[in-house]
């Protein structure tokens, strides 16, 4: 969504972006015989590299010359490529990721809740903490903003955007690292794993509104209630059609998205 | 001290193969109003480009303050003291008016006292201060233009490039504006603007330009053209013999 906001692009791939920093892991460890804090350091740095600095340079910058729609394109055949890599080059089956803190249970209230689950949670509200801290409060963040909103006016401000757009890559490449290595203990790291989560992504971004932090968290929120209420009430079976569900419905009642503003077009 | 602060001198470019600007020239002077006039198409914008490194210029070269600064970076040329206030609407519309201001300083060196001047920005239009906290897409297309031309004035230019400043105001808002420029030229920074509303930008101008199809027509003071009959024809009978 930032990459979208700084450079129009809309990446395919972001549930593969996901999926595969786990790989670079288990490869670190595999391949490498990192211990496994080591090959998270060198999986996370690979994944600035690759994710970060390569995407950029080698697919989104020749390719956006020509249009939004052939990065589209591009952005769907990478998604293919990293599945097809890791299955091919890596593992076709499930692999287990080691996680980084305690697997433990605990009771609160007469409710079971996995310490896992309270730690992704907890990394991942620091992470979106920290990224609104540093978008809005610091002179780089709002920098960044400024090339999001205008580019020609940054431009012409002096800020320097190609770097500002780099931050943005960069920045998306360590989100995505950071997710992998917390849900791949649970879910398992797998080739496949890109599909349901870019999708999942893709619609919490659209029901909450495109352009919107927030309205992202809010609609990843809602898709996850909806789906738990739909699979313990209804039918475990209709669940895989809840998120098309809900992105059909606010395309048609609420195109902008539940908490996004409308775009102002200027022809 | 030379007296032009800026000599555009015979430079062509556009946009692919095609040109807009062919072999256009012009000299601003230091310390006066200069306005850039011309039919649709003429190539007025396009020369503010050209001038701010944001468009090639292919042939020619562009002299500011006595130096050459023929197709050099606009972050260069804002350190070296020009700056430009491009057409239509050009703010950040989700910051605040405050932080809008501040990334009008991007280039400014390191001990530059940036907070000082934005108190005293504020200090001379009081709206910056009372809307600062306010997110600039709820100002109004007369206090945007304000704030645009306050964030164009935190790098203490003496050139000043301001591209249509009036429109889209209403005829006060126009007023208002062009006493702000008449302000700033009083101050000493020079001026160069392109104004569809000719007759109201030449009766504040020293100066005149007038282009026509990538090329100066006329060069002169502005009363001069105000009154000289061609220039009307240019306009097809139009604003400045008329109204």
């Amino acid at each position: 969504m930032l990459l979208w906001q700084t450079s129009q692009t809309i990446n395919f791939a972001q549930g593969e972006f996901v999926m595969l920093p786990a790989f670079f892991v288990l490869a670190a460890m595999k391949f490498g015989g990192l211990s496994f804090p080591m090959a998270m350091l060198a999986g996370f740095a690979v994944s600035l590299l690759v994710l970060g600095l390569l995407f950029k340079r080698l697919v989104v910058e020749p390719v956006i010359r020509h249009g939004v729609l052939p990065l589209v394109i591009s952005t769907i055949a990478l998604a293919i490529l990293m599945k097809e890599g890791v299955k091919e080059f890596y593992a076709a089956d499930a692999q287990p990721f080691p996680a980084a803190w305690a697997t433990t249970n605990l009771q609160v209230a007469g409710m079971v809740v996995s310490v896992q689950n309270l730690v992704i949670i907890a990394v991942a509200a620091l992470a979106v903490a920290a990224l609104q801290y540093f978008l809005a409060g610091t002179r780089t963040g709002r920098s960044m903003q400024a090339t999001a909103q205008n580019p020609a006016l940054a431009r012409v401000l002096g800020i320097p955007v190609g770097r500002m757009v780099l931050y943005t890559f960069l920045i998306n490449a360590g989100l995505v690292a950071l997710a992998s290595f917390l849900v791949s203990p649970i879910y398992l790291a797998k080739f496949t794993n890109g599909e349901t989560l870019g999708l999942v992504a893709f619609v919490a971004a659209i029901v909450g509104g495109f352009n919107q932090v927030r309205g992202a968290i809010a609609g990843g929120l809602l898709l996850g209630v909806v789906d738990n209420f739909v699979a313990a009430y209804l039918s475990a079976q209709y669940r895989a059609a809840i998120p098309l569900f809900l992105l059909i419905a606010v395309i048609l009642l609420r195109p902008q998205g539940l908490l996004g503003r409308v775009e102002e077009r200027t022809v | 001290m030379e007296t032009d602060i800026l000599a555009v001198e015979d430079i062509v470019g556009g946009y692919g193969k095609q040109t807009v600007l062919n072999g256009t020239s012009f000299r601003v002077a230091r310390g006066a109003i200069t306005t850039v006039i011309g039919p649709n198409g003429a190539g007025k914008s396009t020369v503010f480009k050209a001038v701010f490194g944001l468009l090639r210029v292919q042939r020619g070269r562009v002299v500011f303050d006595g130096r050459e600064v023929t197709n050099l970076d606009p972050r260069r040329l804002l350190e070296l003291g020009i700056s430009y206030v491009p057409q239509g609407r050009n703010v950040f519309p989700e910051l605040t008016v405050l932080h809008n201001l501040e990334l009008g300083a991007t280039a400014a060196g390191r001990d530059a006292n940036v907070a000082g001047r934005i108190e005293s920005l504020m200090e001379r239009f009081p709206m910056l201060r009372r809307k600062a906290g306010a997110q600039a897409s709820t100002l109004s297309g007369g206090e945007q233009k304000l704030l645009e031309i306050a964030r164009g004035l935190l790098l203490e230019p003496k050139l000043m490039l301001i591209d249509e400043p009036s429109i889209g105001l209403s005829p006060l808002l126009v007023k208002e504006t062009f006493g702000i420029l008449q302000d700033l030229r009083a101050k000493g920074v020079s001026i160069l603007m392109v104004e569809q509303n000719a007759k109201r930008a030449l009766e504040i101008s020293d100066f005149g330009v007038v282009l026509e199809l990538g090329r100066t027509r006329i060069e002169a003071a502005a009363g001069a053209i105000l009154a000289d009959p061609r220039v009307g024809q240019l306009f097809l009978g139009g604003h400045i013999a008329g109204s």
